[in-house]
């Protein structure tokens, strides 16, 4: 037999009666606590409060303690010298892809596969992305991250997105792999398909924040600014031009809790080595075929094909084409080829927030097709407008601004 | 081979319940829609291998989202599954309604009344026994993220077996309320 | 303990956190950071702005919940201030940490134990001078437990 909605609730209703008394509750500290999260008017800088710590930490322990504190040390004063001794022997062609410019003597001007590839991923994005997640874990399992996503809520509603958004668009900062398949957690196909979008195009990875960190420290906080912004603009825009719904939803907010060691160091070790295996091989790949392209003259001849675009809208160099190419494989060794090239400030963090909204890496690429081919194209679409449109505004304020 | 399907709210602790039972690796999260693919993994019971999946959250068997969707059709692929169902204990009416659900379709039903924790802090008082006399399946209390009750609970899977809701109806009818029985003793 | 000496105690506090937290935001739009004796007031965007803003919240935290020290939503309030001023002191000090372990540029791999005490030399951040203080809470939420 089968009961229909009504019925069901009365039958819940009836055991709960004979079942469950409620005791008067008494509000601890751990609820007036958790209140104080979610209250706007209290929330809203506790938020700004978490995300500093966040980002200071961030900072501190992949800056400052292992990229500069470690790795360039043994990258660029013993790794490269070591492998250009030892390769020194090799064809010119294949030197160049292996081991890359032999007057470098550092690794973000080498370029090759063995040598820069190696350094951007074990010695500039692995440990961004570890202490990236540890922290992300440590928050979800407090509980504090369905309350932002209660505090956002609002916001988010304005683009069509509900407070769980914030969970696929934090996620994203680690890495877009795994955001892409945590957009799944939206209700509509029209919710997944602007989120997918989104994130793609807007949220830099924890690569590229560690190469940022690197390459532009003083004008990183301007690019990510500029990306949030473009993020609510353009999240506005399609909310509005796309037919389909965006429902609400009844956010549900688990008490908080202590983290079990066991669950975090799961997580932590399931997410790192996930992104280690679909990085790494990317970025050494992505080395070798920026490399050969090189050598092909390919580059050249498309940075030449491209140059009126680039130099007159976008006004950055025509090299910076090479550095795109690269960005679809790997966004993080884009970056890290820029840093090479000669320009003026205000051209890097356009070179560089042209990057970061360019094409998703080829991993997230593959990611969205599996979501389906049609979301795919769309994103294409809004992508391309995005590029043409939001990069040649960024230099339009450069000229208003008489920078440029 | 048997299988065990672990069904509940979204954001109830069924992951940590399933690394609980599986060990494997289930990225346990404190949102709900972690699970929209879903997890497999393997208990042993009274020398047999029994496959647990942890299916992802869902509120009720109407699918609303892509979640729910999976796992509507899990359920319907496993018509000879045992459910483990998992409700948040400080929410209870809430998690009995997916429940009834999956009893109503004839499955063989456990109740895990997890977050037993919380629904101690706000004062909750469930009385088990008397739940499980008028559902007629085995409930157990649990805290799954400390391990408190997992085991009492696949010790009393064997127990399960499925239901008429009629039954039910009939026993919720012939079982007195507290107020009532505090009344009288006055 | 008595209650009102408590309030007393945590609004000063408060007051204290608030001129901090005002101090690093001016010397930030100044921008030159300011050293008076052991105290180094910061003025990099981040540090100065962006911390300074959170020791403001600190203060505006503890003085919304001195007005009631007994009522657990105001108490909760004093407690947050505190969690806010050891979420900044805890990321200064781990910075510190961060920088005195490597050697530096030129340097060999790991630090002299000399250079590693050296870091942890004054001058300091404000929100250091203000945690041992902020402390006071963690005895007073025991004391309410019993």
């Amino acid at each position: 037999m089968k009961l229909n909605v009504d019925e069901r609730w009365d039958l819940i209703d009836r055991i709960a009666k004979r079942t469950l008394t409620f005791g008067k509750y008494k509000h601890t500290l751990k609820d007036a606590l958790g209140d104080l999260t979610i209250k706007p008017l209290t929330g809203i800088p506790i938020a700004i409060a978490v995300l500093y710590g966040f980002w200071s930490i961030f900072c501190s322990f992949a800056g400052t303690l292992c990229t500069d504190g470690f790795f360039v040390k043994l990258f660029d004063g013993h790794f490269l010298p070591y492998m250009q001794r030892i390769f020194s022997n090799l064809p010119g062609w294949l030197y160049y892809i292996l081991i890359g410019n032999p007057q470098a003597d550092n690794c973000f001007e080498a370029f090759g596969m063995l040598t820069s590839g190696l350094f951007v991923a074990i010695g500039v994005v692995l440990p961004a992305v570890f202490i990236f997640y540890l922290m992300f874990t440590l928050l979800e399992d407090v509980g504090y991250i369905p309350r932002l996503a209660v505090l956002i809520d609002t916001v988010l509603h304005k683009i069509g997105l509900h407070g769980y958004a914030v969970v696929p668009t934090i996620l994203a900062l680690g890495c877009n792999v795994p955001a892409v398949t945590a957009t799944r957690i939206l209700e509509t196909r029209k919710q997944r398909f602007m989120m997918m979008t989104l994130l793609a195009i807007f949220i830099p990875c924890g690569a590229q924040l560690g190469i940022m960190q690197e390459v532009i420290p003083t004008s990183m906080g301007w690019v990510l600014l500029y990306l949030l912004l473009g993020y609510f603009i353009f999240g506005f825009i399609i909310h509005k031009l796309l037919p389909g719904k965006s429902p609400e939803i009844l956010i549900d907010v688990p008490p908080y809790q202590m983290p079990t060691f066991r669950n975090v160091r799961r997580k932590l070790w399931l997410r790192t080595s996930c992104f280690l295996k679909k990085a790494v091989p990317f970025v050494l790949v992505g080395c070798a075929i920026v490399n050969i392209l090189y050598l092909a003259g390919v580059i050249n001849w498309l940075s030449n094909l491209l140059s009126p675009l680039f130099v007159g809208w976008f006004g950055v160099p025509k090299e910076t084409v090479g550095p795109l190419i690269a960005a679809f494989l790997r966004k993080d060794l884009a970056v890290a080829q820029l840093s090479v090239i000669e320009m003026t400030k205000y051209q890097m963090i356009t070179a560089v927030v042209l990057i970061s909204i360019y094409f998703p890496c080829i991993a997230t690429f593959a990611m969205m097709l599996k979501e389906g081919w049609r979301e795919l194209l769309g994103s294409l679409v809004v992508l391309a407008t995005v590029v043409f449109v939001y990069g040649g505004l960024l230099h339009l304020i450069w000229r208003l601004l008489g920078v440029a | 081979m048997k299988k065990i399907l672990l069904m509940g709210h979204p954001n109830v602790g069924k992951s940590a319940f399933f690394n609980r039972l599986a060990g494997a690796n289930v990225i346990e999260s404190n949102y709900p829609g972690t699970t929209v693919d879903y997890t497999k993994g393997y208990i042993r019971l009274e020398d047999e291998d029994i496959e647990i999946i942890d299916v992802p959250g869902a509120f009720s068997l109407e699918p609303k989202d892509k979640a729910e969707e999976v796992a509507v059709s899990m359920l319907n692929e496993n018509k000879d599954a045992l459910v483990v169902c998992v409700l948040d204990a400080s929410k209870i009416e809430r998690g009995l309604y997916l429940a009834l659900e999956i009893i109503e379709r004839e499955y063989r039903v456990v109740l895990a009344l997890n977050m037993w924790d919380v629904a101690e802090d706000k004062n909750i008082q469930i009385d088990v026994t008397k739940l499980e006399q008028i559902l007629g399946v085995p409930v157990v209390p649990t805290i799954a993220i400390s391990g408190e009750g997992i085991k009492e609970l696949v010790e009393r899977i064997k127990e399960a077996r499925a239901i008429e809701v009629k039954e039910i109806i009939e026993r919720v009818k012939l079982t007195s309320t507290p107020g009532v029985e505090v009344r009288g003793k006055e | 303990m008595n209650r009102k000496l408590i309030q007393i105690y945590f609004r000063i506090l408060g007051l204290v956190s608030l001129a901090f937290g005002i101090a690093d935001i001016l010397a930030t739009i100044g921008g030159k950071s300011i050293c008076l004796g052991i105290l180094e007031v910061p003025a990099d965007i981040f540090r100065g702005g962006w911390g300074g803003l959170v020791i403001l919240f600190a203060g505006f935290f503890y003085l919304a919940g001195s007005r009631d020290i007994l009522e657990v939503h105001h108490f909760s309030k004093v407690v947050m201030g505190s969690v806010l001023i050891w979420l900044i002191a805890g990321c200064d000090i781990f910075a510190m940490l961060c920088e005195s372990i490597p050697g530096g540029e030129e340097g060999p791999w790991f630090n002299t134990l000399q250079g590693f005490f050296a870091t942890y030399a004054p001058p300091y951040k404000p929100a250091i001078f203000l945690l041992p203080f902020s402390l006071a809470v963690v005895y007073y939420i025991h004391k309410r437990e019993k």
